[in-house]
């Protein structure tokens, strides 16, 4: 319940107040939205299984962001960034259709 | 690949969560064991109320997230249609210009073609000079020409364009209007043009990849080849030449048309620029 709400107040407050993503931040927004969907599905299914545990679900969430941006910022150095972020979103997909895959196991049992 | 190994496994892919579970079942375990209560677990770990507001400031900031996301695509889109609708303007503003420029520029041609025939004709030697200057702008088909044709249609070989992979055997290639128009030249023809394209003396006729190129200008089938002349006499000269052989071998094998006939009152456009080579400026003083 206070998961959900956290989410409504910060889906309402980005609404609200409209920030403007600065340019160099741009390429990894996508990217960090792809790692913050993982962990919440990550979080969602630990859940489902009666073993959620906050501070893993804090940790995973600012890692996998972290890790994520970082792996696109070294690409952009090096000149393979679209490359590298395609090689993240395939892992991080991976992840989110395994982690919704239990998910739906355990709510539909099918 | 232990990401698609555990996939395959159907294995928990982030195993914190597991892992964590077990350290607290292990701790309660041993909580359990020893005489302290239930307080004893938390004294270890940060308050519950830290720990509660770290989980929502992850989850506002993961909403936050979203919104922006949907925000900025939602912004970018009016963006990108509008600088679409910029080119697309700027092309049909600078087509417009040089349409106007075109035009302009055959205004003051046949303004100078007028100035010039009014300078020459009040000498004699000018009106020699004019007369020289008519037949020669003729022969490098400076001015538009028009009169009796003889009109050759070439086409390539029906089928073969869609749905059909064999390679096209039945395509006009530059080689074959070469030799027609060579042919039509030897025929006594004054003026020819290749689908409104006006031929001089040095014009080029060549391939690009599967285009034919004539003078530069890409060309797509069927080919119209009109020569301006004395119509009979040249339809009679070209029936005996090589070229019409040539035509009718490629008609037999290639099932290329070739379609012949005269007409009567055609029209062949002035040759684009001419360019001087060996003339110069004269240097005053």
């Amino acid at each position: 319940m206070i998961a959900l709400i956290g989410l409504v107040a910060g889906v309402l407050l980005g609404l609200l107040l409209q920030p403007t993503v600065p340019l160099w931040l741009q390429p990894y927004l996508p990217i960090a939205i792809v790692a913050a969907l993982d962990a919440m599905f990550g979080g969602l299914r630990a859940r489902l299984e009666g073993i959620f545990d906050e501070k893993v679900f804090v940790v995973s969430f600012l890692s996998n962001t972290i890790i994520a941006a970082l792996i696109v910022f070294l690409g952009d150095q090096l000149g393979v960034g679209s490359q590298l972020s395609t090689g993240v979103v395939v892992v991080l997909g991976i992840r989110i259709f395994s982690n919704v895959a239990a998910i739906r196991r355990k709510l539909f049992k099918a | 690949m232990s990401l698609l190994a555990d996939l395959f496994a159907g294995k928990a892919l982030d195993p914190g969560y597991a892992e964590a579970a077990e350290r607290r079942a292990a701790a309660a375990e041993s909580a359990a064991g020893s005489t302290a209560d239930g307080a004893a677990p938390g004294a270890s770990r940060p308050g519950p109320l830290a720990r509660h507001s770290f989980f929502v400031a992850v989850l506002v900031v993961v909403g936050l997230l979203l919104a922006v996301a949907v925000e900025e695509v939602r912004r970018s889109e009016p963006v990108a249609h509008k600088e679409r609708a910029r080119l697309v303007g700027e092309i049909r503003g600078r087509t417009s210009e040089t349409d106007a420029l075109q035009r302009r520029l055959e205004d003051l041609r046949l303004e100078t073609e007028r100035l010039r025939a009014v300078a020459l004709t009040r000498s004699d030697a000018g009106r020699r000079t004019r007369g020289e200057l008519a037949r020669v702008a003729a022969a490098a088909a400076a001015t538009s020409a028009s009169g009796g044709a003889l009109v050759v249609t070439l086409d390539d070989a029906p089928g073969g364009a869609d749905g059909d992979d064999r390679p096209p055997t039945g395509r006009v290639y530059d080689q074959d209007l070469q030799i027609l128009v060579n042919g039509l030249w030897a025929a006594g023809a004054t003026a020819i043009g290749i689908n409104g394209q006006r031929l001089t003396s040095t014009t080029a006729i060549r391939s690009a990849g599967e285009a034919i190129l004539v003078d530069y200008r890409p060309l797509s089938p069927p080919y119209e080849v009109t020569a301006l002349g004395d119509r009979d006499r040249l339809r009679a000269a070209f029936g005996d030449s090589s070229a019409n052989r040539h035509l009718r071998a490629l008609e037999d094998q290639f099932g290329i048309r070739a379609d012949v006939h005269t007409k009567r009152g055609a029209r062949l456009p002035a040759a684009g620029a001419l360019r001087l080579r060996y003339a110069r400026e004269e240097t005053s003083g």
